[in-house]
């Protein structure tokens, strides 16, 4: 189809609604709009809210990959739509809220469960015993950051839970954020607590359930590959069961 | 449109105080190219399964003697035969190209002082060892050596 007016293009847009109020249902809701040429996915978006329907409720803020905020389901697959180029796209866009996610309204999904999963991986350094100020700072070799650096550039948008068929079958399984996120401390030379951690990744939620579709890693838009840190924490999880055998740990 | 994932699926333990719609994906979730690959590379357990259960019959008709081995290469010359063994054949190379792809980055970054070797140089340690073995046992069952 031709540019409508100049470089503009008109698009339909097939937006999921629901309203807890009313809906029993999530329902969709087609919207025209013309775009220009330059437009992402949520500048369309934005202009459907300003300029069509201001009831329309979704996630952004930073316009520029870096909060994962804006993280939803754009033709059947997850996105940040503040990166996705409508040019990829045709005449029809559909944008659902991420998969496998309850949805509190429109595209805007409940992320307590993903905060919860986050959190049960203690994603934070831990130390058997506090350094003094006076110690000076703990010291890491660019080696030593290696190991981990590329797992600590997740921004947390939820994308891999979205791609992933285990999260869509199992419940309790961590995840591949969270568990990349626990296998970046794991691998910190500066972190005392990776036995904490495998007894996590060991759980109910354990790495384990990972089949390893490797769908986490398609769809990351960091390029953290989730799937690596899933599949690496599965041998360090078993050899740490296994070294708890010989040798005995405090507490 | 779209198909519902599992009712519990990224539930919090502690429901928040706005209902909410429970978790969908897409209805072409499971037939996205990428997703269709993952569930062949599944499905690849059901030729598996039935080599496994030939395998049993060879190893009972090498116990039984020369009449019932006689009987199973008559059986395995039946093109229903040549054609699972066919599959059979498309299944592993698929299963090991894909495993291979996935296999060198779940390596760990290194074991006590060892790192391993790049990951170009694991993906083709594997096909070399792959095709080493595949030869050794072609050399073997053909009768070529010892």
């Amino acid at each position: 189809m031709a540019p409508e007016t100049g470089e503009m293009r008109k698009r339909t847009f097939v937006v999921t609604r629901f309203d807890p109020d009313k809906d029993q249902v999530p329902k969709t809701q087609t919207y025209e709009v013309a775009c220009r040429p330059d437009w992402k996915v949520l500048d369309a978006l934005n202009h459907i809210k300003d300029e069509i329907d201001p009831t329309l409720s979704h996630r952004w803020s930073c316009r520029m990959a870096v909060c994962g905020s804006c993280g939803m389901n754009v033709n059947g697959e997850p996105k940040l739509t503040c990166k996705t180029q409508l040019a990829d796209y045709g005449e029809v866009v559909e944008v659902e809220p991420l998969a496998n996610f309850p949805i509190v309204r429109d595209l805007v999904i409940e992320m307590d469960g993903f905060m919860e999963k986050f959190k049960s991986v203690k994603p934070w350094v831990i130390v058997a015993k506090e350094k003094a100020a006076e110690e000076g700072p703990n010291r890491q070799s660019p080696e030593e950051l290696s190991a981990f650096k590329q797992f600590s550039m997740c921004i947390n948008c939820m994308l891999c839970y979205a791609a992933c068929p285990v999260v869509a079958k199992e419940p309790h399984f961590l995840g591949p954020a969270a568990i990349a996120l626990g296998h970046r401390y794991n691998m910190d030379s500066r972190d005392e607590g990776a036995a904490e951690r495998n007894e996590v990744f060991r759980g109910e939620g354990t790495v384990f359930h990972c089949s390893y579709a490797n769908e986490c890693t398609e769809v990351c838009p960091k390029n953290v590959d989730p799937a690596a840190a899933i599949n690496q924490a599965k041998l360090n999880a078993v050899v740490d069961w296994a070294a708890s055998f010989v040798v005995k740990r405090n507490g | 449109m779209a198909r519902a994932s599992h009712p519990q699926a990224m539930t919090p333990h502690r429901p928040g105080s706005t209902r909410t719609a429970p978790p969908q994906v897409p209805d072409t979730f499971w037939s996205q190219p990428r997703m269709r690959t993952y569930l062949l590379f599944d499905a690849t357990g059901i030729p598996y399964l039935v080599l496994g259960l030939i395998v049993l019959r060879v190893a009972v008709a090498l116990g039984r003697g020369p009449e019932a081995w006689q009987e199973l290469m008559r059986d395995f010359s039946n093109p229903l035969y040549l054609v699972f063994h066919a599959i059979a054949l498309i299944s592993v190379i698929f299963v090991g190209v894909r495993f291979f792809r996935l296999f060198p980055k779940a390596q760990p970054a290194r074991l006590g002082p060892i790192k391993p070797p790049p990951r170009p140089v694991i993906h083709a340690g594997l096909y070399a060892a792959w095709i080493a073995v595949t030869l050794a046992l072609l050399v073997v069952l053909g009768g070529l050596w010892p």
